[in-house]
């Protein structure tokens, strides 16, 4: 990354919030924003980087938007449209660099903005990516592995898409702030995931969308470091990215966490990350984030797989499962519950998923089941379901890995 | 997640909307095939609105296609169909969408008269460790 691609990142949030707060349109803003970025890069190699690199940027959006208004305002009938988006107590404009009303930080604001309950989950991802992480279009759409055509698409749509619903910028109101915060981490959970779940580094980004959400996470917990579940959500992601080392062998095949190499694993962002869930948790209220970051802590603390604490983890899957009932969720307890009672105990609550339901046909249901049938000495039974699991599987590692385990043993030479 | 929406159909002629030249197609009225058309193209908006249509190819006569295939003295060419198939691949559309339940859901507004529509996840080169 270049030193104005790094300053550019760190201000981006800044700088399109200022612009936003001061000025309303969403869209124009992040245009000028884009026009002030170039201006930058044309000056600031020859003249140095300003002192208050956010501060530039800042005037020079500004001035950009406000020529832009000029011309537009000179048009016919364009100053009834400008009056009517902008609320009479806001005509007078504050100065794009004063502070925000109501103490809350800005980029925060520009997430609840960016993860409107207007926009479908997709372009809440790709607006937040754009207009929150200051990444490229380009670079997104190579992140999720689509021509830059179609995430350019998404993220003017789901502009132009805030501007219909008239999506403002500002707090939302005490009651449907949870609700709104809920949303934003829903939505950098997602983009962690996809960042975790991808091959990752080589190819895709430079720096990787788990390390964007996390660094985005980090900044949302520090403007609202009393919400549990933002301080549970960030664990979570330090203590699943904590395993990236151990997670891909050689050839990028796939390391399920029981076999990974725990010398391997980042101590310090687990420190970090257990830090978190146990100050959160005493807190409350709990829910589903800090549940399973507590369950991915107490994978971490154990020296080597025998010496999981399967017991806690079983009893925090039934909290979970409690709270946030879901189809996945139903499979890891029931791994939890055969380590603790016995891979008979854990198949009964599987059993019943396997003719009906919406697993049916999620290589995950066949793939538990699989090694739970291992464990109860049904071999031949394992691999009938490994061989369904991995014809099911979408991915390919998971898919060679799934195969691999099918396959019959190699013949007795007794 | 990327799926894949393949059309299947065999038109006699060969032409597209393949819907038009099936033997189920050409018995429809007219009318009713313009609302199909006006209702599919709405669709194809709104999938490509969205960003969730990544692209879309309608392919040329099975005739005009070259089969290869490998023997250990080198390929071997033929001209022509794809033989064994009794429906042609006619196009397909590349889609990313959210859910399974989404690509279901654009997936089914293809069924048309003739022929068959196939909904088929791409794999992904990534995956979970646990």
């Amino acid at each position: 990354m270049t030193d104005l691609e790094r300053v550019w990142r760190e201000c981006a949030p800044d700088v399109l919030a200022a612009l936003v707060r001061g000025h309303g349109d969403f869209d124009a803003a992040e245009d000028a924003v884009q026009e002030a970025l170039l201006a930058a890069a044309r000056q600031w190699p020859a003249d140095g980087v300003p002192d208050n690199p956010k501060g530039w940027l800042i005037t020079v959006a500004s001035r950009r938007l406000t020529d832009r208004w000029r011309s537009e305002r000179a048009r016919a009938g364009r100053e009834l449209l400008v009056a009517r988006r902008t609320p009479p107590g806001e005509l007078l404009v504050p100065a794009p660099d004063a502070a925000p009303r109501g103490g809350h930080d800005d980029s925060l604001t520009l997430l609840l903005l960016c993860c409107h309950p207007a926009l479908p989950a997709p372009s809440q991802v790709a607006l937040t990516l754009r207009a929150v992480a200051g990444l490229s279009t380009a670079r997104i759409a190579r992140a999720f592995l689509v021509p830059e055509a179609t995430m350019a698409q998404r993220i003017s749509r789901a502009k132009a898409r805030l501007r219909e619903s008239g999506a403002r910028f500002g707090v939302p109101a005490t009651e449907q702030l949870p609700g709104r915060i809920g949303a934003v981490a829903h939505v950098l959970y997602l983009v962690f995931t996809e960042g975790h779940t991808s091959t990752a580094g080589a190819g895709l980004c430079d720096t990787s969308l788990a390390v964007e959400a996390i660094r985005l996470t980090r900044r949302l917990h520090a403007c609202l470091p009393a919400e549990g579940e933002v301080a549970g959500l960030l664990a979570l992601m330090l203590l699943t990215d904590a395993r990236r080392a151990a997670r891909t062998g050689p050839e990028g095949t796939l390391v399920p966490l029981a076999e990974q190499d725990r010398a391997l694993w980042d101590r310090q962002a687990i420190a970090e990350g257990i830090g978190l869930v146990e100050r959160a948790l005493p807190a409350g209220p709990v829910g589903p984030f800090q549940l399973q970051a507590a369950i991915a802590a107490v994978h971490a603390e154990a020296a080597s797989a025998p010496d999981t604490d399967w017991p806690q983890i079983k009893v925090l899957y039934g909290m979970l499962h409690d709270l946030a009932p879901s189809p996945v969720v139903t499979l890891n307890h029931a791994v939890a519950v055969a380590m603790v009672d016995g891979p008979a105990a854990g198949l009964a609550m599987l059993d019943p998923l396997v003719p009906e339901g919406p697993l049916r046909r999620h290589h995950r249901l066949h793939a538990v089941r699989g090694h739970l049938l291992v464990m109860a000495g049904r071999d031949r039974e394992a691999r009938a379901a490994y061989a369904l699991a991995a014809r099911l599987a979408t991915s390919i590692p998971e898919q060679r890995y799934l195969n691999a385990k099918a396959a019959p043993p190699p013949a007795d030479p007794g | 997640m990327k799926y894949v929406i393949l059309i299947h159909a065999n038109p006699d002629p060969w032409g597209h909307p393949t819907s038009h030249y099936t033997p189920e197609g050409r018995a429809l009225p007219a009318e009713h095939h313009q609302e199909m058309d006006r209702r599919f193209e709405a669709l194809l908006s709104e999938i490509s609105d969205s960003g969730e249509l990544v692209s879309a190819e309608a392919l040329a006569d099975p005739s005009s296609a070259t089969l290869y295939r490998w023997s250990p003295q080198g390929h071997l060419a033929t001209e022509g169909p794809y033989a064994e198939a009794k429906e042609h691949l006619a196009g397909f559309f590349l889609i990313d969408c959210a859910s399974r339940e989404r690509a279901e859901e654009i997936a089914a507004q293809f069924a048309q008269p003739g022929g068959a529509i196939e909904l088929r996840p791409a794999m992904w080169p990534g995956g979970d460790d646990r």
